[in-house]
């Protein structure tokens, strides 16, 4: 009781030493009556051989005989038994509020954007307490993005939780990327986007881009109401496992005290777990399905039930989760996949084809696509393309055996109008228009609706399937048919 | 073990279409051969006979026979369609369905309403769900084809041409060239003038007495002749969808085996996956609590 008494009273003060480097941990040896707690921040900052080195831990282990064993937030590099860290009393902590916004931080709140410090008025440290149940906001209300495919299958949740999961190279930044053009720029209150373990150079796009981008009509940009976070994939584990959690406080920093709504972009959750379970097996756990960590469902859970909409403001969040080898059942996008309102599923056989964004649309799912939310007409509309396309799914084993002149006339209207269904789910973006050559769609609900409802009717069955690639409302398909044989 | 499992059902039943799919095509070889040896033995026929009118027809200009010379009213036509009763023949009946479209939008301008009869199953569920209205359906001319079927159909024909209601037959089938190459079309069997005429050309023929009278020959080869025709239609069909159905089921069995090979791959695959992983699950395990 006594230790813990001093530990509190004068907790700046601890020294220890580092008494072991094993990888991205490390030991460090404190005196017996003041041990730094667990998610302390421990620094260490030496010079050694003419080597700086500048280093943050957060304590994970008491080992006993007073030493703790920590993750390194970054590089260990150089660093050498015996050299001095102090515990710093407290997790770590970010800037946090208005100052934040239009800067580029790492995990430790420092900003990487070369414009000098940042002086914040508040710091807040990354482990918080997720809001209490009965905080929790019982609004669900549809977010409109203008993506046919989300709109109509899987509908995002204002407040909610969305899912982009996809194997490699399946363009789940791409959609992400294109979710920031389309929501933030017509957004009013306050972007946060956390990149984790992703490419740096994506991180770099993405803030270039945002200095360009203007806010709707006006002349703001939309950087300036945007704060980013990066640890990217050349950051150690210690920092792709926390940097999330930066970026997430920062955003609940605007959701409690201003009471904006809040979009927090998350790219990519799995290299939350990835992080996760390689410095697992250094802080000496046991390695549990598929080589995971035993506190897979733990860590994420901790993460996403902080990210939540409460009474106060909400955070709309989008996750691109990466699925190893396709495979979803794999633990760590199963483990996220039960946290989400909003569940996309990127599938390879789709990509193959050409079609983008290349949306499973019977993977695919959405807790609101129900009547209840979304309406009779949008619920009847969504589940008829269904049906149309999982017939045509299951007839396809026969179709790549015996021929599609097999077919009863009923089925080979399905699969007419499955594969013009299909086609029709692709969308120029707004953030490819450099490579494809076309302007960005953003078509409406009502629209979208209308055309599926006028495909499944066989009112565009004369067009040719090349005619739906890669068009707005439905319309726009009957015209680029008309160019097509306009063409020939 | 869930992926595995469903791999290896869905090959097991790719391998039995493959069993289907290849004994058909072993019967439809067989049938074939029956099919093409009457097939070649009534064309010698058909030929010689047409050949035969076109000679008459042109040696006895002066005299016109009813079959020869097309109806001075265009108010009736009938559009038969030959297809088959039996599906698995690929692109068959599709082609002479799509081929008999073509041709009754194309003579409904001319003709307003084209009685529509046809043959086979396939053509008549066809017609049906496009709800298209068919006079008469035919459904017992099968592979094995006989004259006497043929016959009594090409007799109600004559006499209706005869007595006025038909001003012109058209047929639609696949008509039979070699066995690489077959194609849908759409022939006028009456009146049958144009293929007389035709063939007559070309060919200087002998000259020809005709005793008792030109009309009396004429009006006994001319029907013969028509009859003819219309039973190598039905031959020529029968010979294609054999053909067409060896085709179609052979390049299935190439399908299913390349499905077959694809899934046991996968399956192999997942079946090893899984083997590897509870392995190392097991060793990890056993290591860390060393």
């Amino acid at each position: 009781m006594s230790t813990i008494e001093k530990t509190k009273s004068s907790p700046a003060k601890n020294k220890g030493r580092i008494t072991q480097v094993i990888g991205s941990t490390f030991d460090a040896e404190f005196p017996e009556d003041c041990l730094p707690r667990i998610y302390n921040a421990v620094k260490v900052s030496a010079e050694y051989k003419n080597v700086k080195i500048e280093l943050t831990g957060e304590v994970q282990q008491h080992l006993g005989g007073g030493r703790v064993r920590c993750v390194a937030l970054g590089s260990t590099d150089g660093l050498v038994r015996g050299v001095e860290c102090i515990d710093t009393g407290k997790p770590v902590v970010v800037p946090v509020g208005k100052c934040t916004l239009g800067r580029v931080f790492n995990l430790l709140g420092e900003p990487i954007d070369r414009r000098g410090p940042v002086e914040a008025e508040e710091y807040w440290p990354i482990h918080r307490e997720a809001p209490a149940v009965t905080d929790l906001s019982t609004k669900t209300e549809v977010f409109e993005t203008g993506i046919k495919v989300i709109d109509l299958l899987t509908p995002f949740v204002r407040g909610g939780k969305a899912g982009l999961f996809g194997g490699a190279g399946l363009g789940k930044t791409v959609i992400l990327t294109e979710l920031i053009a389309r929501i933030a720029s017509a957004h009013g209150g306050y972007s946060v986007f956390a990149g984790v373990g992703e490419r740096t150079r994506e991180g770099n796009d993405l803030w270039l881009e945002m200095q360009h981008t203007k806010i709707g009509s006006t002349d703001r940009r939309v950087i300036d109401q945007t704060c980013m976070v990066f640890g990217q994939m050349n950051e150690p584990p210690g920092s792709r496992l926390r940097v999330a959690l930066s970026a997430l406080t920062m955003a609940e920093y605007f959701r409690d005290t201003t009471g904006a709504d809040v979009l927090l972009f998350i790219d990519n959750i799995f290299r939350f777990s990835q992080a996760g379970s390689e410095v697992s097996a250094l802080l000496g756990r046991m390695p549990s399905a598929v080589g995971y960590q035993p506190t897979l469902a733990t860590e994420m859970g901790q993460l996403q039930e902080r990210i939540t909409s409460t009474n106060r403001g909400a955070i709309t969040s989008v996750q691109a989760v990466y699925v190893p080898a396709d495979d979803p059942t794999d633990p760590a996008p199963a483990a996220a996949f039960g946290q989400l309102d909003a569940f996309i599923y990127l599938e390879r056989a789709i990509s193959a084809k050409g079609i983008y964004p290349a949306v499973d649309p019977l993977a695919s799912s959405s807790r609101v696509l129900d009547p209840q939310f979304v309406g009779e007409r949008h619920y009847a509309c969504a589940r008829r393309v269904q049906m149309t396309l999982q017939r045509y799914r299951e007839l396809q084993d026969i179709i790549a055996i015996l021929g599609v002149d097999e077919l009863s006339e009923a089925d080979k209207l399905v699969v007419h109008r499955a594969r013009r269904m299909e086609r029709f789910l692709s969308q120029p973006f707004l953030v490819a228009e450099a490579f494809t050559g076309k302007p960005g769609e953003i078509t409406p609900l009502a629209d979208t609706i209308r055309s599926f409802e006028e495909i499944a009717d066989g009112k565009w069955d004369h067009l040719p399937e090349q005619a739906f690639m890669y068009v707005g409302a439905v319309e726009q398909a009957a015209e680029q048919a008309e160019r097509m044989a306009k063409g020939k | 073990m869930a992926k595995a499992r469903a791999l290896d059902k869905r090959r097991r039943s790719v391998k039995s279409i493959r069993k289907i799919t290849r004994t058909m095509e072993l019967i439809s070889r067989a049938q074939f051969k029956r099919a093409m040896d009457r097939a070649s033995a009534a064309t010698a026929y058909t030929r010689r006979i047409t050949d035969l009118v076109a000679h008459l027809a042109a040696a006895g200009m002066q005299v016109k026979h009813p079959l020869l010379t097309p109806h001075a009213e265009n108010k009736s036509m009938v559009l038969l369609v030959l297809t088959a009763n039996r599906g698995l023949c690929g692109g068959y009946n599709s082609g002479v369905l799509r081929a008999s479209q073509a041709a009754m939008t194309e003579r409904a301008e001319q003709w307003g309403e084209v009685r529509l009869e046809v043959s086979g199953k396939r053509g008549a569920a066809n017609f049906k769900f496009r709800k298209i209205p068919t006079a008469e359906t035919y459904t017992h001319f099968n592979e094995k084809v006989r004259f006497d079927q043929v016959n009594l159909l090409a007799t109600r024909y004559l006499d209706e041409y005869a007595a006025g209601s038909l001003d012109r037959l058209d047929v639609a089938y696949m008509k039979f060239e070699s066995l690489s190459r077959q194609y849908p079309v759409v022939e006028t069997l009456l009146p049958m003038g144009r293929l007389g005429d035709h063939s007559a050309a070309g060919l200087g023929g002998p000259q020809y007495d005709f005793l008792p009278s030109a009309e009396s020959i004429l009006d006994e080869v001319v029907p013969a002749a028509f009859k003819a025709q219309l039973f190598k239609c039905f031959l020529d069909a029968a010979v294609s969808e054999q053909i067409a159905r060896m085709v179609a089921m052979k390049a299935a069995t190439e399908n299913a085996d390349a499905m077959i090979s694809l899934l046991s791959m996968s399956y192999n695959r997942a079946r090893q996956g899984q083997i590897t992983g509870e392995l190392l699950e097991i060793i990890g395990g056993a290591e860390a609590v060393q």
